[in-house]
Parts: structure tokens; C-alpha cells; sequence
């Protein structure tokens, strides 16, 4: 696992190289990263409070605060399950911990939510929520557990996609269903108490609660998920490396 | 100290037939083999001294380019050993690796961190691989726009000037002119002289006289001899 530390300028190297191209040949350039959770967020804010109402104060803020955390998500596991298919050819001619690619997919990503969340701390402020002191120790955790979690969840996927690529279509029904299942469009305060514990399964919920906590002024989920989902994320990693370094084996010959 | 030493190595390749869950329900109701199987390396041992060059001919399906790959890495063997004395440079061609959007100097640059190379010292050879690959006006051209022998210029410049200790080299100088083609054989006969080991993965023979001092010919994954250069040409032309 700290082979990978070796690989640091490399890794920079990528990600320098995936942010310049990801926007190549598009007119507005870096600002689509900021546009499009916009354009969603106003979709959702359509929909939501004025067709079906929700009834909760700010909403569009409510809306931005989880949903930009939720377009690292999806765009980390939709592009980070293709990251080792899509970069076979150079699998196949030369040797390198082929962890880099999804960890260059999510921490481009990574770059592109810090950016994002400055538009959210600034939609905040402009409304008078505005972030605390207690709120910006809370962020760094969020986004540690959150980059740390994806990260996990892209390396299981990546190197299992190489050998079956229906994880590619599995992947991206199943990122629909879990952002469903994820308090992005409702607050967790809807849950239904029974079924409260079953949706806290799902790390993603302590992890857009945080971010409500931080950006929205939401309550804090408590100790307890946020120890739960400290732990799951760590043995998370720690198999999903396992398994990439098995599958790695014999990626440069079947992909 | 042997710069490369291969121990007993094999390879199987396993392809299945049909990978559908469909297709293998079916050959498993026939009672078919789900996999065809193909031995690329069987018991392949052989070693390269520091500083030699060291020439693997065969055919096609020989088994050469997955030796290539097992030395270089980027496939496991089933069986037996590879040990590396030193840092290796698989000379690979630009034209699939690398990112076509990028211009020519990022390629370089990120080729170049691919090799583990700081960045400092990737400043400092940045220039000497522009000037041997003789592309000082297309440097900052997307290499989607280069042409086959551009690319294989650069790709073999980057290879050359990373400092390594041994470098593997796959047919890929078959593009470029004849006087770049020149220039490369007298380049790694350069660097054999600073106490480099290369290693030619080829069937065009008449370069490999110049630049290697043994060599080994493998036959449907099989060592069939090793030996001086010479001797091993004339065998493989009878073969």
C-alpha cells in the first residue's frame, strides 16, 4: 500500500493532466463543474418546492449543500469504474501500481468539490446561515471520510470491471438508486423512525449529513454514525485494496 | 551480478470460449472446456549480464512479446521467477500509451513521471530528448496530429535518455527513416558502452548484429538455443 507514495508526482502529474483535458474543447471550460450541479439545482429546486413541496426553509441550499458532495460521488464511481478499461493500452506496455488510475479519477474530482464548495459557502453566506467555527472542523472530516469511502467503492468497482464489464451498467442504475437512498433531495428527519437504523447503512447518509451540518445549519448526526462510518470506510479500503491487488495480477493479459 | 535472471518460467493462457453467463451455461450443459488453453512460456530460464545485449529472436507466436511483458512486468508468470538487478525502461510506443490530446512536451513529462523521474530531472533532460527526436517545431502539437514516425521518434528519444540500467526494447523501431534508424543503433551502442544492458525483442535480424552479443531463440514458448549472436542467426535462418 505505501508503494503508492512513491508515485506521488506521477499522481499530480495525471491529475494536472485529467483536468486540463476533461474540459478540452468546450466553450465555458472549468465552469462546467460549477454549472452543472447548478443546472440541477435548479431542476430539483423546480421540482421539490414548487411542484411537489417539500416544505423546508432554504431548500435550494439545502439542495446544494448535499448535492454538490453527491456529484463527487457520481462522477467519481461513473468515470472511476472505466478508469482501468479505458487506459488498457497503457496496462498492457508498462508496469505501475494500477491504483493510480482510480485514485487520479477521484482526486481530480476531489479538486473540482473544493472548488464547488467554495460556491456552496458563499450561496450560504449570502442567505444568512453562514458556516461556523464548529462547522469548519466539521468539513475536513467529511471530506477525508468521504474521499476515503469513494475511493474505496472505485477500486472494487475498477478492478472487477476489467474481468466483467457489466459493472459499468451496474454502476450507474445502482448510482441512481443510491442517491435515492442518500438525504439529498429530503432531510433524514423524513425517515420514518423504524427504518431509521436501516437507512443509516448507507455511509453517505452520516456523510451528506455532515455537510448539511456544516453548510445548512442541520443538526449533527452524533457520534455514534460518525465512528460507524469511520470504521466501515477503513475496512472498506483496506478489502477493496486486497481485492485490486489480486485482480491485478492478471489485468495486463485480459484487459 | 546478472543484470536479468529468468528462472523456469511459464505462462498459460487461458481464453474462454463464450463469456457470457449465457455461453457458459450452455458448454457447461454440453460438457465442453470452458477455456481454450495456449502455453505462451514453458520453462523458460535464461540470464543477461550487466552491460550485455541481448538479442530474443522467434517467430510470430513464438512467445516473445509475452516474455517482454513478464520481464517488464506487466504480466505475472504462472510459474518461476523474474529478478531485476537495476531500473528497467520498456521502450514502448507512444502512439498507444499515451494521451493523444496532450502535446508533445506533456507526453514527455508524463512519460517521464511514469519512470518515477523528479521533476528537476525531468527539466533537465526535457531538452536533450526534444533535440534527438528532431521535433523541435511540433513539440507543443497534440500527438494526435503527429505522424507514425514522430511518434516512434519520441517514444525511443524518451526511452534513451531515462537514466536507467536496463532497457527492453520491442520492434518498435520498424517505423522512423533510415537515417533515424541509424541514429538509434549507434545511440544504444552508445549507451551498451556506459554499461547499459539491452535487451532486443525482434525477427528483423541484421541490426542485432551490431548492438547484441548473445541471444536467444524461442520457439513456440520454448528455449530452443542460446548463444552467441552470430551462431544464433544462422540457426534461427535455417529453422
Amino acid at each position: 500500500m505505501l508503494e503508492i507514495f512513491k508515485y506521488k508526482q506521477l499522481l499530480a502529474f495525471l491529475v494536472k493532466k485529467e483536468l486540463k483535458i476533461k474540459y478540452r474543447n468546450t466553450a465555458l471550460g472549468y465552469f462546467w463543474s460549477l454549472l452543472e450541479p447548478l443546472g440541477l439545482m435548479i431542476i430539483y429546486t423546480i421540482v421539490f418546492s414548487i411542484i411537489l413541496r417539500f416544505g423546508i426553509e432554504n431548500y435550494s441550499l439545502f439542495l446544494l449543500s448535499g448535492l454538490i458532495p453527491w456529484m463527487f460521488v457520481n462522477h467519481s464511481v461513473m468515470r472511476g469504474t472505466k478508469s482501468l478499461t479505458s487506459n488498457s493500452s497503457l496496462i498492457k506496455k508498462v508496469y505501475f501500481p494500477r491504483q493510480l488510475f482510480p485514485l487520479t479519477i477521484v482526486s481530480t474530482n476531489l479538486v473540482n468539490l473544493a472548488i464547488s464548495l467554495l460556491l456552496v459557502a458563499a450561496y450560504s453566506f449570502y442567505l444568512g446561515v453562514g458556516v461556523g467555527f464548529k462547522g469548519l472542523m466539521a468539513l475536513p472530516i467529511a471530506i477525508v471520510l468521504q474521499f476515503l469511502f469513494v475511493l474505496a467503492v472505485v477500486l472494487l468497482l475498477a478492478s472487477i470491471n476489467v474481468y466483467f464489464r457489466d459493472v459499468e451498467f451496474i454502476s450507474s442504475l445502482g448510482i441512481r438508486g443510491w442517491m435515492y437512498l442518500s438525504p439529498i433531495l429530503y432531510p433524514i428527519a423524513k425517515i420514518p423512525e423504524e427504518y431509521l437504523s436501516l437507512y443509516m447503512i448507507n455511509p453517505m447518509a452520516t456523510i451528506i449529513s455532515l455537510y448539511h451540518y456544516v453548510f445548512y445549519g442541520g443538526e449533527f448526526i452524533g457520534m455514534n454514525y460518525l465512528l460507524y462510518t469511520a470504521g466501515f470506510t477503513i475496512i472498506l479500503l483496506v478489502i477493496s485494496w486486497k481485492v485490486f491487488d489480486k485482480l491485478s495480477r492478471r489485468m495486463g493479459e485480459v484487459i | 551480478m546478472n543484470a536479468i535472471e529468468v528462472k523456469n518460467v511459464n505462462k498459460l493462457f487461458k481464453k474462454p470460449y463464450d463469456k457470457t453467463l449465457k455461453g457458459r451455461l450452455i458448454s457447461m450443459m454440453r460438457k465442453e472446456k470452458i477455456n481454450e488453453q495456449y502455453q505462451a512460456l514453458d520453462d523458460v530460464t535464461f540470464s543477461v549480464e550487466k552491460g550485455e545485449g541481448y538479442a530474443i529472436i522467434g517467430k510470430n507466436g513464438a512467445g516473445k512479446s509475452t516474455l517482454f511483458k513478464v520481464i517488464s512486468g506487466v504480466i505475472y508468470p504462472d510459474k518461476g521467477s523474474v529478478e531485476l538487478n537495476g531500473t528497467i525502461m520498456p521502450l514502448i510506443e507512444l502512439s498507444a500509451g499515451l494521451s493523444r490530446d496532450l502535446s508533445g512536451i506533456e507526453n514527455i513529462k508524463l512519460n517521464c513521471a511514469i519512470y518515477g523521474l523528479k521533476k528537476d530531472k525531468i527539466e533537465e533532460i526535457l531538452p536533450k530528448i526534444v533535440e534527438f527526436a528532431e521535433l523541435e517545431d511540433y513539440i507543443d502539437v497534440p500527438i494526435k496530429f503527429y505522424s507514425s514516425g514522430m511518434k516512434a521518434r519520441l517514444g525511443f528519444s524518451i526511452a534513451v535518455h531515462i537514466e536507467t540500467d536496463i532497457i527492453l526494447v520491442d520492434e518498435v523501431l520498424a517505423v522512423g527513416d533510415k537515417d533515424f534508424k541509424e541514429k538509434c543503433y549507434n545511440k544504444m551502442i552508445e549507451l551498451k558502452k556506459e554499461g547499459k544492458t539491452i535487451v532486443i525483442v525482434s525477427h528483423s535480424l541484421r541490426p542485432l548484429k551490431k548492438i547484441c552479443d548473445r541471444a536467444l531463440v524461442l520457439k513456440r514458448g520454448k528455449v530452443q538455443a542460446i548463444g552467441e549472436i552470430n551462431e544464433m542467426i544462422s540457426m534461427y535462418e535455417k529453422m
